[in-house]
């Protein structure tokens, strides 16, 4: 821990900052305790400067008392300098400790969660997160957040894109939370396309006085359009309805998410009020309400699964040929982990390749295990250089497929985000890009005549020739250079039909043609 | 030993008794409010408070919900006067002669997804239209622009005015909402109108009496030489417009196309977006149309230009 700090305390500042910092501590130290230091200076200046260098750092890491440190050290700048550094002790990361702190790290102790409030604008959806963070910020689980703070969602430029979101962080006992507060429908597309915090649930909060309003069957619609398959409902504003109300609110909620194909009878449902939270009254529907409602987000939306947990995936960005060893496909591994022996499969243009991974290397260095989000070059064995293109990704046998023909969610970048600023319309032909690799597709609308920029749309992508793709995997659409839109995969489509791959190719003419001889 | 076992029914009788009893008496009252909710779709407090004043008696309460629905619109939409509307949705109906465009604002996108404000949508632009027979005209083109504030007193036949019924659709959203700004068409002798509004469903056929709605939305007012009945062409001159922004129909003589193609603000020097090689100007010679007029709202936009440019032609209009 502590040797991890100073590290990124090096990184931070040069390396006379931090001498200079050491040495005002050193100074300090050394008016503590003047007499002794003075003593150890007489008796040792006449030994050679290397041996006390060694005799000093061990005597640091036995945990020796920082006096003898400064009196020694004193004696030889450079030869501290590297001491510090090199073996630096608990009495001196304390120090060094209180200026990291100018920024707090990131301590990964618990999983990680996405979740978002969705619900009718009066109903409280931003009451409650604020309501959220003041009721775990009492437990020092969270950092208060005021209403405005989170209402006036700044505008947030991600991947291009202009999101009005909030974020807000705050953990439970058992899990880390990130929250999304978003204030329109695109705004949740946009944040889904660009994967900036998709959720793995959703709250929705209704109101006990309203009952479902006409627009929370859209958000329920646009909770299954963004893949959120778990809610857990807070009826809020109890402290203004009696007990029937509730009840009858309840009654609703569970029919319309029934009838919207959620399992209406299990979804958990937490009654409360976020406003008596907010305001320290009546607990027992304020702050307990909260608190209950956090244990069944808890229980009920399950941990997404790690990335590390996966089988392994490693797209493949080059491939040499290395004499006496063999090939090596270069990439940074997305998931998973590879060690040396692992069976491994080639997938991508058409062609699939078993093969069995020989060695890992990362920086020249040979690697027990490669681990999600490492940059690796993999050797692997019986397959020739010429066998394997940058674009194919190098999986556990079976693990992935792939595909020429996809549904997709896309978002078109608007003028000012720097897209096009003309519509287009169905068989428009673009350059789809993901991980590795780029492929010419033929785009098809299926709900709508033309597409205009700005928009958020479905489309249906084909492929000229079958690549890696999986649901849930974000990629970018190009025409020329201008980058048109960008999307996520929802749905995987069967295979293209001989004919259907034909037709591919084949230009406007021929498809008009086609259209006029069946009329 | 009997006696007992037979008291113990009895209690266990009567306790179940008592039970169903209060269960029934429950279950009555929360029907009432459920029925009530169910059948107006007010909000719960409101249908309380209807059944509260009523003694439980649903038909009445429901006539006094409808009764205070006004009221209790119009002081909803006091309430949220002054929230920002962004969103909404532009809605073009056409039907024969005439045409209407309005464009009706809210707060969120959700509301704007929602079939009670699309079929708002449409019940306003039925009334534009509706306004176009009240007027005698025997010119070609005869175009009206509303601002927000005309339109809120538009009477309506099934009475009280546009201003009333947006009051009903605010209470009922609970979201703030105006109509922003409408537009009516007339023609006569050889001119036809067009319209389409973006993004549409495919293949509806018809653009005849519907009531299209969608964040973009163009009526095009043509002269054709010969019956001219290609829908899918009349709908293609509107996407051009919508998707393409021209800011004049341009004329051929005068106009010179611009150096850059994608700056072209002329509509028949524009590239022709169903078919890259041609120009609008082109296609529009081949079928023997000639584009008169033609107006285009996008659901947000900030110019409130071209309305003020109608308003000053009526004005001129009226003077002369």
């Amino acid at each position: 821990m502590c040797f991890l700090t100073l590290r990124e305390y090096t990184k931070k500042f040069p390396i006379e900052v931090i001498w200079q910092r050491c040495a005002r501590y050193v100074q300090s130290a050394r008016n503590m305790s003047q007499s002794l230091a003075a003593a150890v200076c007489r008796t040792g200046v006449a030994l050679r400067c290397s041996r006390r260098a060694m005799s000093t750092a061990r005597l640091l890491r036995n945990g020796a008392r920082p006096r003898i440190v400064c009196s020694t050290t004193a004696l030889n700048k450079n030869w501290q300098q590297t001491s510090l550094l090199t073996a630096s002790t608990g009495n001196l990361d304390q120090y060094v400790r209180s200026y990291a702190n100018e920024k707090k790290v990131f301590e990964r102790t618990k999983p990680h969660c996405n979740v978002g409030t969705i619900g009718h604008v009066d109903h409280g959806k931003t009451t409650l997160t604020a309501a959220i963070t003041k009721v775990l910020a009492d437990k020092k689980l969270a950092e208060s957040k005021k209403y405005n703070e989170i209402d006036n969602a700044p505008e947030e430029k991600a991947r291009g894109i202009t999101i009005n979101v909030a974020h807000v962080e705050y953990q439970t006992e058992s899990r880390h939370y990130g929250h999304t507060d978003c204030p329109g429908h695109a705004d949740y597309i946009k944040n889904m396309i660009t994967g900036t915090a998709q959720m793995d649930g959703a709250i929705l909060v209704v109101a006990a006085t309203d009952g479902a309003m006409p627009q929370t069957r859209e958000h329920m619609l646009l909770a299954k359009q963004i893949g959120i398959d778990h809610i857990v409902v807070f009826i809020n504003k109890v402290d203004a309805a009696d007990q029937e109300m509730v009840d009858l609110v309840e009654m609703e909620i569970r029919e319309l998410l029934t009838e919207m194909g959620y399992d209406g009878d299990k979804i958990p449902v937490v009654k409360g009020s976020a406003l008596c939270a907010l305001e320290d009254k009546s607990p027992e529907i304020g702050s307990e309400a909260i608190l209950k409602l956090l244990k069944e987000v808890d229980s009920f939306i399950p941990t997404p699964v790690r990335e590390l947990d996966k089988p392994f995936l490693l797209p493949v960005e080059n491939v040499y040929s290395i004499p006496g060893r063999g090939t090596v496909v270069t990439g940074r591994l997305e998931r998973g982990v590879v060690k040396k022996g692992m069976e491994c499969e080639f997938v991508g243009y058409n062609k699939v390749l078993k093969s069995t991974v020989t060695g890992v290397e990362m920086f020249h260095q040979i690697l027990e295990e490669a681990q999600a989000g490492d940059q690796l070059g993999a050797l692997v064995r019986g397959v020739k250089r010429d066998d394997i293109k940058r674009g194919m990704v190098m999986c556990k046998p079976g693990s992935v497929k792939a595909l020429d023909q996809l549904e997709a969610q896309v978002y078109i970048l608007s003028k000012d985000e720097g897209g096009r600023t003309k519509p287009f319309m169905s068989f428009i032909q673009l350059q789809m890009f993901s991980r590795t690799w780029d492929c010419a597709v033929q785009v098809q609308i299926p709900d709508k005549e033309m597409v205009m920029p700005g928009e958020d749309t479905k489309l249906v992508l084909r492929l000229i020739r079958p690549m890696v793709l999986e649901q849930g995997q974000r990629f970018t659409l190009r025409d020329g250079n201008l980058t048109l839109g960008t999307g996520v995969v929802t749905k995987v489509m069967p295979p293209l039909s001989e004919s259907q791959r034909n037709e591919l190719t084949e230009g406007k003419k021929a498809r008009e043609k086609k259209v006029a001889d069946k009329k | 030993m009997l006696l007992q076992k037979l008291c113990m029914r009895t209690l266990h009788t009567t306790r179940q008794l008592c039970v169903s009893g209060a269960g029934v008496g429950a279950g009555m009252q929360k029907s009432a409010l459920a029925a009530l909710r169910k059948k107006t779709g007010y909000t719960f407090a409101n249908c309380k408070k209807a059944l509260e004043l009523h003694n439980n008696d649903v038909q009445q309460a429901e006539k006094w919900l409808h009764e205070q629905a006004q009221s209790l619109g119009w002081s909803k939409a006091t309430k949220v006067a002054d929230r920002v509307t962004t969103q909404g949705l532009v809605g073009v109906l056409v039907s024969g002669n005439r045409g209407a465009m309005v464009e009706l604002n809210c707060e969120t996108d959700f509301v704007a997804r929602n079939d009670t404000f699309k079929r708002f949508v449409d019940h306003v632009s039925r009334i534009v239209l509706h306004y176009t027979d009240l007027t005698e005209f025997d010119g070609d083109l005869w175009k009206l622009g509303f601002d927000s504030d005309a339109l809120k007193n538009l009477a309506t036949p099934q009475g009280g005015n546009l201003g009333d019924h947006l009051a009903l659709l605010i209470g009922a959203m609970g979201e703030n909402a105006s109509i922003r700004r409408a537009l009516c068409f007339k023609v006569n002798n050889d001119l036809r109108l067009a319209g389409y509004a973006h993004p549409a469903p495919t293949n509806v056929g018809t653009i005849q009496n519907i009531t299209q709605v969608g964040k973009y939305g163009a009526i095009v007012a043509f002269r054709s030489k010969q019956e001219f009945d290609d829908v899918e062409f009349q709908k293609s001159i509107c996407q051009q417009i919508v998707g393409m922004k021209p800011l004049k129909v341009g004329e051929y003589e005068k106009d010179k196309p611009a150096e850059n193609k994608d700056d072209e603000t002329c509509l028949i020097h524009q590239e022709y977006l169903l078919d890259a090689d041609k120009t609008m100007g082109e296609m529009l010679q081949e079928q023997q149309i000639q584009v008169v007029d033609y107006h285009r709202f996008e659901c947000g936009e900030k110019t409130q230009r071209e309305l003020a440019e109608i308003m000053q032609n009526q004005q001129r209009q009226s003077s002369n």
